[in-house]
């Protein structure tokens, strides 16, 4: 087998595309009580699962898109699908120009794949085996294999563990050495499904740098899921949020920002105390000379408020927020629950 | 889900393919039993043991009774080496779960299995390999047979190789067709391949002959225990004269087979539908 033709790829930029992809699962309603059993037996119960409602969704080369959305919103599905292990019910999928459930072979040799919670290595192995089987398998061409370990090895700082066996990892090591894994193909696809769940901060961070890296060098198209808003938000420049199989929003994350949350809190620190009256912003709390307030940016400029506070009394001090992303996107999955149960 | 028959390649790519294959997993199984001496002989020792325990009581019989049904001691004998060696074979050939493919199944490490660029057929008969850690029963048997050999006990061995590949072939393409159960129900029938297993290794090492047609009808096709090892070894003795009685199980084995990749190729196609609801990551890597 020849490793990855570049060249036999789609003439156009598009990475991913997805047209009224539907995909839904049948689950069967458990008896809880004995008399339910009996009813289950001669009539089971089943509910239908509308896991995605006619997603449409176009992922450029090159880009690296966050796929978020709360539980059971259809993310996992979605990578399932792109990982060519699912097939849609209805609509079209393709990725690099190939139908990935028709075309298996020819695409998963060029796509990697992690979720979070399995992996490749082999358990009673070191690190070093798992990579032979790897190279063997996806039969890379010898250079390049040694080319792409010994960049992954430096980048995700892999030597030293190298010889020891996956059993003897720690959660972080594994994830890197299994992202390391995913990569010695060079995939034009890289697709993550939470790869970064359980880990610490360093081995987050360390994780995220390695893969901006690997999409400006390389150009690696990355479709990355994961409920750390602040992490997606640091590695992407595009999120589609998800919601009940549909995408609820797609842009990027100032939009976001500005479409979910557009309020702003300002503090204010008045010389003499008193709690100046801003037009256009609402009044929150006060604690001795300093005083809060909330104002749509869209509506009215900061610098108009402070102006108003200073024609009011001295101003001593300003401190002015953006909510940050996990209030954001808390802030939208409230919104959206309250759509599902009537609530306001 | 599109059954891949792998893109079209000749005979000699797909030999080379699957030569480095198995090569790359040979070098697996000898790294994995090398890590300590005490571990490859507690594995060695554990597998001798119960390949020769699950044929002991036939052993026995044969030795009290000085044979059984109408077979010699000897023929006893050569049909239990024959049982081990086919057994040991599934073991060398298909270790790790890959003959126990409802527990990959019902696990969801199927997953793994599929996002390797080779066609599913080749990963099944290349992952498993492990030619060390699987011989155990392999070399029980070649014992067990080498004594049954003699002037009594002479086998047709230009028909020996060719049994022996279309018993282990029966032996997989049963486990196949029952473990295919798990595409519909993961969890229930997770484990479906250890009691076919078990009905193998219980039945394997017993002459049927005397028992009703219907029973050995039963035991030739929908149970085929008897083919493992007691229609081949029947016809390696001689026992049976016709002259196509040492292609039955050869020709028995690829019905069969056929039938296993319907049933599994069927269950493939519902796994594409619906996917794994579950996933446990035990067993799935050495």
């Amino acid at each position: 087998m020849a490793g990855p033709d570049r060249l036999d790829t789609s003439p156009t930029d598009i990475a991913v595309e997805l047209r009224g992809v539907h995909k839904r699962f049948m689950q069967r309603q458990r008896a809880g009580t004995l008399r339910e059993l009996a009813g289950s037996l001669l009539h089971p119960k089943v509910t239908w699962i509308e896991a995605l409602r006619g997603i449409d969704l176009s992922v450029r080369r090159g880009e690296i898109v966050a796929y978020a959305g709360p539980n059971g919103a259809g993310k996992s599905t979605t990578i399932k699908l792109l990982s060519s292990l699912l097939v849609a019910d209805a609509g079209e999928v393709r990725c690099l120009g190939m139908d990935p459930s028709r075309d298996r072979l020819r695409y998963v040799a060029r796509i990697g794949v992690v979720f979070g919670q399995r992996t490749e290595l082999y358990w009673d192995h070191p690190v070093s085996a798992s990579f032979e089987w790897k190279k063997v398998v996806w039969d890379i061409p010898g250079d390049r294999y040694l080319r792409m370990r010994d960049t992954v090895c430096d980048l995700l700082d892999l030597a030293p563990l190298m010889g020891t066996t996956a059993r003897e990892l720690s959660l972080g090591q594994r994830m890197r050495v299994d992202l390391a894994l995913a990569l010695l193909h060079e995939p034009e696809l890289l697709l993550l499904d939470e790869p970064s769940l359980g880990l610490d901060v360093l081995a987050r961070r360390r994780i995220l740098s390695f893969l901006q890296e690997q999409n400006a060098q390389l150009g690696t198209t990355v479709l990355v899921t994961s409920h750390d808003m602040a992490e997606l938000e640091q590695l992407a420049g595009r999120i589609v949020m998800l919601h009940q199989g549909e995408i609820a929003f797609d842009g990027d994350f100032a939009a976001l920002r500005g479409d979910v949350m557009r309020h702003r809190v300002l503090r204010i620190e008045m010389e003499d105390g008193s709690a100046p009256v801003l037009r256009g912003a609402e009044h929150r709390a006060s604690e001795g000379m300093r005083h809060e307030y909330v104002f749509d940016g869209a509506e009215v400029a900061l610098t108009d408020l402070v102006a108003q506070a200073d024609a009011q009394g001295r101003v001593v001090d300003v401190e002015t927020h953006r909510p940050n992303i996990d209030d954001v996107v808390a802030e939208l999955y409230e919104r959206w629950q309250g759509d599902v149960t009537g609530q306001p | 889900m599109a059954v891949d028959a792998g893109p079209g390649r000749g005979v000699g790519r797909v030999s080379i393919d699957l030569c480095r294959l198995w090569a790359l997993y040979a070098r697996m199984d000898v790294l994995w039993i090398g890590r300590a001496g005490s571990t490859a002989f507690m594995w060695y020792l554990a597998d001798f043991i119960v390949g020769t325990s699950v044929v002991i009581s036939t052993w026995l019989l044969a030795e009290r009774f000085d044979g059984i049904g109408g077979w010699s001691k000897g023929q006893v004998f050569f049909l239990l080496g024959y049982s081990l060696i086919v057994r040991g074979l599934v073991e060398c050939l298909f270790g790790w779960n890959v003959s126990h493919i409802s527990r990959r199944i019902g696990r969801g490490q199927l997953d793994h299995m599929l996002l390797q660029p080779r066609p599913l057929w080749m990963i099944v008969l290349t992952e498993g390999f492990s030619p060390l850690t699987g011989s155990g029963m392999v070399v029980a048997g070649g014992i067990v047979l080498a004594s049954a050999i003699g002037p009594a006990v002479s086998p047709n061995w230009a028909f020996f190789a060719l049994n022996l590949v279309a018993s282990v072939a029966v032996v997989i393409a049963f486990s196949y067709a029952w473990g295919s159960l798990a595409f519909v129900a993961p969890r229930a029938a997770e484990e479906i391949n250890s009691s076919t297993m078990a009905m193998v290794d219980q039945l394997r090492g017993f002459p049927l002959d005397g028992l009703s047609a219907p029973l050995i009808v039963t035991l030739l096709s929908v149970l085929p225990v008897g083919l493992v090892a007691w229609l081949p070894s029947r016809a390696l003795l001689g026992l049976d004269q016709s002259p196509i009685t040492p292609w039955l199980t050869p020709l028995l084995a690829c019905v069969l087979a056929g039938i296993a990749g319907w049933i599994f190729n069927r269950g493939l196609h519902h796994y594409g539908r619906t996917g794994s609801t579950r996933y446990l990551a035990h067993g799935h890597r050495r």
